[in-house]
């Protein structure tokens, strides 16, 4: 019984960035753009708040490194895709590329070559009063760092934005028809560069969540695909807040289960297809969902003619 | 005339491939409705589109009441006062009408309930009978029509624009649209018109400005004109006469095409076509008329090939082809022109010569064992391109560099070949400019002559009248009947085109004769 | 006549954003105490400064013609490969485990054609299920290909540490390759084999499928209209799995000559990011075949330059993808930047013939 509670704690602590990311995709991905710089945007996140951190000693300097990093590198690929009109996967990968060798470059500028891993304190703990008792939940839910409450805030803000204000009114509409937000007198390429921009500052945070909240350091493998399967929980939960928190956890859960058969060992089954199985996840929930409210024109280049 | 409303000085807008307005001046008055006449590319919308600051003049002035403005986008033009209602409407289907209309009105919250009953308030008032609450996509575009005016009034706008806004809409509602427009400018308002109709020009119009070529070719009170002069204006000469031999009536002929009760139903959704039940002969044209969307586009694509009949039958020269898929239905001589050549017919990024080869890729006609013989492609294109007098310079150019009318013609003649038997056109005339239509038209009484089968699938009932041999009448997926082009009235088309059927219809009139 | 403008425009362009990305990655190297003019004298002197050197650029370029000629073709079909990576370990591990396996036995030259043969298989079955996903179930391609070179990956390393690990079981690797299996040299003093052939052979073929039979014209018409492809009596569907298989199967392709040309086995996190740059280089040459060559051979020196740098410099291998990313940028920067003024010089003629 242990062991489940202790894999459940882990699965949620492992959801948060991936919920995270997802949350930052949604916002972007109803204004029409594909965020394909995320994995980009998540290793600089893991990089800056890394950096930030170990040279400030303060945890929060890391994550608002981290926000303004990812923040950044969103308006790079923001600006290439919807001012410059370039192909928004291709870019991705371009971001993606770039982004690999720019962080580790200057891990080696700031850091030099260390001896031995940089490691700093991971975040702790921050059991909250009273809550935490509760036998069982209190542990998976309220026994967890202070990130991952303030992504289960992040939720119902982000779908009160969306489905109940004229911000997100307009969000929904840049997604489904940019011409027809054009004719009401709204800019579709502004509304979309700060989509893009929050979607930045949200995988840049869930980058950090990798360096500082779960082993303390950072090495380019750190993120290592979990930027797309932030991705595809957006698809997967239908481009719906509610929905990325749902699937945001089942991957959390196939992440714990991976790291927790690989600890306990033993059970005849190797361990890399336990490493592969979010991953596997992806493709065989794509696959079998039927239903998708794609917005209508993601991933098109919105052209202004002018 | 008192202080113009609007005033455009000079107005030329350059893009990269054509001056689209070229030194273009006009005044709009309050309360009145200004018909812009003129044919497809002739600058009207772009104009337009200008005033609405969706474009910005490479050269001009605007002023609105006296005062120099200049428009940099749709929000300064709302913000004069003035509204555009696009050709294709600019509405988010996903949603619902009172989240379209509100778009970029409201601010933080949006008190949903409190909107919704203000829209629909607005709506009742003009008697548009728009649910509120409904989703765009779930309603009919004579009703979505009605949501973009509902979006303008609830801006309270004072000059509206309108752009080709009959071309969607059933006879009966072109009358309502009429009246709202009268009333509208009765209540101080402006209302500019965009079309290329001359016969709702005369009904609505106070003043017609005609453009042509980008730039203004006459200004006339409606009272002073008649559609004879209008025409001139338009395209700068008189309409070449089109005349028809024989009737399919003659002696001998062969049924061609065998349409038998055929009905088509998708899974889960209601019928698209049902039991739709004709024929047509060698050397006859098949006309079809009706509002779009009644299930034309899907006739022509059920003969085609692309849509399974879920009963019925198909026969070819008496031969069953009813399990045929595109492929064999092109190689036993069907050609199809698509009424959205765009979308259906060709590749705007491919050269001339590869659109000739589209509906080729499986005939063993350029091709030895799967290697095409570009250069034989080549020089048959150039050949149509000669033939049919195509603006191109060569075989190699992108079709989607093309005018809309040279376009048509390259789709056209290459319809008409591959359909050796049977050639069906959807709407081949829409969007076209006059001298491209008559060209078009031509080629379809050729094909008949030649003695091929035409299904012509049209919007314009003249164009019918003028072609057909006979009509057959389609409203919601089924025929009202098939007619001699000499039995029907215009009026009678309309009703039938609302789907009241002719016993309805004498019914009626026995009706009235009794009281 | 427009056609040769268009392409010097297009070289010229290109070069701009080729200095321009070395420029500003260069203006990082101070940073780390290196004087970014004597880096560049140093990279470009050393890339060409011998043979061997030079040969390695082709070396480089072997499989990265091939992976960018697998994303080019789907992107032909408007499709989105980003699996060429895993295919490309697919194809790998089917060369090595044939080559293995029969190497020594047979003539070396028949276990090659086999080994080949397997790669080329095994990227194809690979691509081909994707493509399926897509026309069956219409699974988003980009996801589903994206996630299975992770898979694959992770797979690839369970077989390197199980049946496929060396005699001595200390490092997740193969056992060196039957010296009769290895692709022969062909150019005296350097590195270069037959593989570069191969590849220079696929970038031709490939323009030959697509731009001079039906079955590329299908795929291309598919790619560009799907809706007047149906009405053409095209199958899209069958369209996108055939374009998903062959490319596969080219990503499979370079597999092989990187196993029998290059490696001589088999290694856990074998060139990783061959499948990344094949987006990058497809991209750069708009995804025409022969184009792939000539961006494959940028890439090349790019990778061979930054190699030679941080070999005499301090400048840590990262460099490589910072100069790649850069010019990349760069490079999809000037495409607009391109269009833009091919539009303003159509305006001024438009504007003159009035």
């Amino acid at each position: 019984m242990q062991n489940i509670i202790n894999l459940l704690t882990r699965a949620i602590f492992m959801s948060t960035p991936l919920i995270l990311g997802a949350l930052g995709e949604v916002i972007a991905e109803r204004t029409g753009m594909m965020m394909c710089a995320v994995e980009g945007i998540f290793l600089t996140g893991a990089w800056a708040g890394f950096a930030g951190c170990y040279l400030s000693g303060n945890m929060a300097v890391g994550f608002l490194a981290a926000l303004i990093c990812g923040m950044l590198v969103a308006m790079l690929y923001g600006f290439c895709t919807i001012y410059l009109t370039q192909h928004q996967i291709v870019m991705g990968t371009a971001v993606a590329i770039l982004m690999t060798g720019f962080c580790t470059f200057f891990y080696r500028v700031v850091f030099g070559i260390p001896t031995s891993p940089l490691k700093i304190e991971t975040l702790p703990v921050l059991k909250i009063p009273g809550l935490c008792r509760i036998p069982v939940i209190g542990q998976v839910l309220f026994s967890q760092n202070i990130i991952t409450y303030i992504t289960w805030l992040i939720v119902p803000v982000v779908f009160y934005v969306i489905y109940k204000t004229a911000a997100g009114l307009t969000i929904r509409s840049c997604g489904e028809n940019p011409e027809a937000v054009e004719v009401a007198g709204i800019n579709v390429r502004r509304i979309r560069f700060l989509a893009v921009m929050v979607g930045g500052c949200f995988g840049g945070v869930a980058g950090a969540y990798y360096s500082l909240c779960n082993v303390g350091m950072y090495n380019s493998e750190i993120i290592s695909g979990r930027g797309w399967i932030a991705f595809g929980i957006c698809f997967l939960g239908n481009w719906n807040p509610v929905g990325a928190l749902l699937f945001g956890i089942l991957f959390g859960i196939s992440e714990a289960v991976g790291i927790y058969i690989k600890a306990v060992g033993g059970s005849g089954i190797p361990s890399e297809l336990f490493s592969a199985l979010p991953y596997m996840l992806v493709i065989v929930l794509t696959a079998l969902r039927k239903q998708f409210n794609v917005p209508a024109k993601l991933g098109a280049t919105y052209v202004k003619e002018d | 005339m008192e202080q113009p409303v609007v005033e455009l000085r000079g107005i030329s807008k350059r893009f990269a491939k054509v001056l689209a307005n070229d030194n273009v001046s006009m005044k709009i008055g309050k309360g009145e409705v200004v018909a812009l006449l003129g044919e497809n590319g002739a600058g009207k919308s772009t104009i337009m589109k200008i005033l609405y600051g969706l474009y910005h003049e490479t050269s001009g002035e605007i002023y609105v009441d006296g005062v120099r403005r200049r428009i940099n986008s749709p929000k300064d033009a709302m913000d004069l006062g003035i509204s555009m209602i696009q050709q294709h409407f600019s509405l988010v289907e996903a949603h619902t009408v009172t989240e379209n209309i509100i778009l970029g009105t409201v601010k933080g919250k949006i008190d949903f309930k409190k909107e919704e009953e203000a829209v629909q308030k607005l709506s009742d008032e003009y008697d548009f009978g728009v649910p509120a609450g409904a989703r765009v996509g779930d309603l009919p575009v004579g009703i979505q029509q009605k949501v973009e005016i509902l979006k303008a009034l609830h801006r309270q706008t004072r000059i509206l624009i309108m752009d080709e806004p009959t071309a969607v809409l059933m006879p009966q509602e072109i009358g309502t649209l009429m009246s709202f427009v009268r009333k509208f400018a009765e209540a101080g308002n402006s209302v500019i018109f965009i079309t290329h109709k001359m016969k709702e020009v005369m009904e609505v119009a106070d003043r017609i400005i005609i453009m042509r070529n980008g730039r203004i070719t006459g200004e006339v009170r409606k009272d002073e004109t008649d559609t004879k002069e209008l025409a001139r204006l338009m395209i700068g000469h008189d309409l070449e006469i089109l005349s028809k031999e024989g009737t399919a009536e003659d002696a001998g002929r062969k049924k061609r095409l065998e349409v038998r009760h055929v009905t088509v139903q998708p899974k889960d959704a209601p019928a698209v076509l049902t039991d739709i039940n004709f024929e047509i002969y060698e050397g006859e044209v098949f006309g079809i008329a009706g509002v779009s969307g009644n299930g034309q586009q899907e006739l022509c694509e059920m003969i085609y090939g692309d849509l399974r009949p879920t009963s019925g039958e198909i026969l070819l020269d008496g031969e069953d082809i009813t399990p045929l898929g595109v492929a064999g239905r092109i190689e036993k001589g069907i050609g199809y022109c698509a009424s959205d050549r765009y979308r259906y017919g060709m590749v705007a990024n491919m050269s001339l010569a590869e659109n000739m080869m589209l509906k080729a890729s499986y005939l063993k006609k350029w091709d030895r064992h799967g290697v095409i013989s570009w250069r034989e492609v080549d020089r048959y294109t150039q050949k149509i391109i000669e033939d049919y007098q195509v603006k191109a310079p060569d075989a190699s150019v992108p079709a989607g560099s093309l005018s809309g009318g040279n376009q048509q013609k390259v789709v056209v003649a290459r319809e008409a070949d591959m359909g050796s038997r049977l050639v069906i056109f959807d709407q081949p005339t829409r969007g076209l400019d006059l001298g491209a239509i008559n060209n078009v038209q031509k080629v379809i009484l050729r094909e008949r002559s030649e003695g091929k089968s035409v299904l012509l699938i049209s919007t314009e009932l003249s164009e019918l009248f003028e072609l057909a041999d006979r009509i057959a009448v389609m409203y919601q997926g089924r025929f009202m009947g098939i007619f001699d082009p000499q039995d029907l009235t215009t009026e009678k088309i309309g009703l039938l085109m609302a789907g009241v059927s002719m016993e309805e219809m004498t019914l009626r009139k026995e009706e009235r004769t009794d009281e | 006549m427009s056609n040769r403008r268009t392409f010097t425009d297009l070289l010229l362009w290109t070069v701009l954003a080729f200095v321009l990305g070395l420029v500003v990655c260069f203006s990082f190297l101070p940073l780390m105490g290196i004087n970014p003019f004597t880096a560049a004298a140093t990279m470009f002197g050393g890339v060409f400064a011998d043979v061997y050197t030079m040969g390695n650029i082709l070396v480089k370029m072997t499989p990265l013609i091939l992976t960018g000629l697998a994303f080019a073709f789907t992107f032909k079909a408007n499709l989105y490969n980003i699996g060429a990576q895993g295919q490309f370990y697919v194809g790998c591990t089917c060369a090595v485990s044939v080559s293995l396996a029969l190497g020594g036995r047979m003539p070396g030259w028949i276990v090659m054609i086999l080994a080949m043969l397997a790669s080329v298989a095994g990227g194809a079955v690979i691509g081909f299920l994707i493509g399926y996903l897509k026309a069956k179930f219409n699974a988003n391609e980009f996801l589903v290909s994206m996630m299975s070179t992770y898979v694959i990956t992770y797979i690839m390393q369970l077989l390197l540490r199980t049946v496929l690990q060396e005699s001595k079981h200390e490092y997740i690797k193969t056992n060196k390759l039957d010296k009769s299996v290895w692709l022969p040299k062909i150019l005296p003093g350097t590195s270069v084999t037959l593989g570069i052939v191969i590849s220079l052979a696929a970038a031709v073929i490939v323009w030959f499928i697509l731009y001079k039979t039906t079955l590329g014209f299908r795929i291309r018409v598919t790619g560009q209209n799907m809706d007047a492809a149906r009405l053409s009596g095209i199958n899209p569907k069958k369209e996108f799995m055939t374009a998903f298989a062959i490319s596969g199967a080219i990503a499979g392709l370079a597999g092989f000559v990187e196993v029998n040309g290059l490696q001589h086995m088999l290694l856990t996190g074998l060139d990783s990011d061959v499948g990344s740059y094949g987006i990058g280089i497809a991209i750069m040459a708009s995804a025409h075949p022969i184009g792939v060559i000539f961006s494959s051979l940028l890439f090349g020196i790019l990778q061979v330059g930054g190699t030679v740098l941080s070999h005499s410099t301090d400048a840590p291998a990262s460099i490589i993808d910072l100069m790649l990313g850069f010019v990349m940028l760069f490079v999809l920067i000037s495409f607009y930047f391109r269009r833009k003024v091919e539009l303003a010089r159509m305006k001024k003629k438009t504007a003159g013939e009035e």
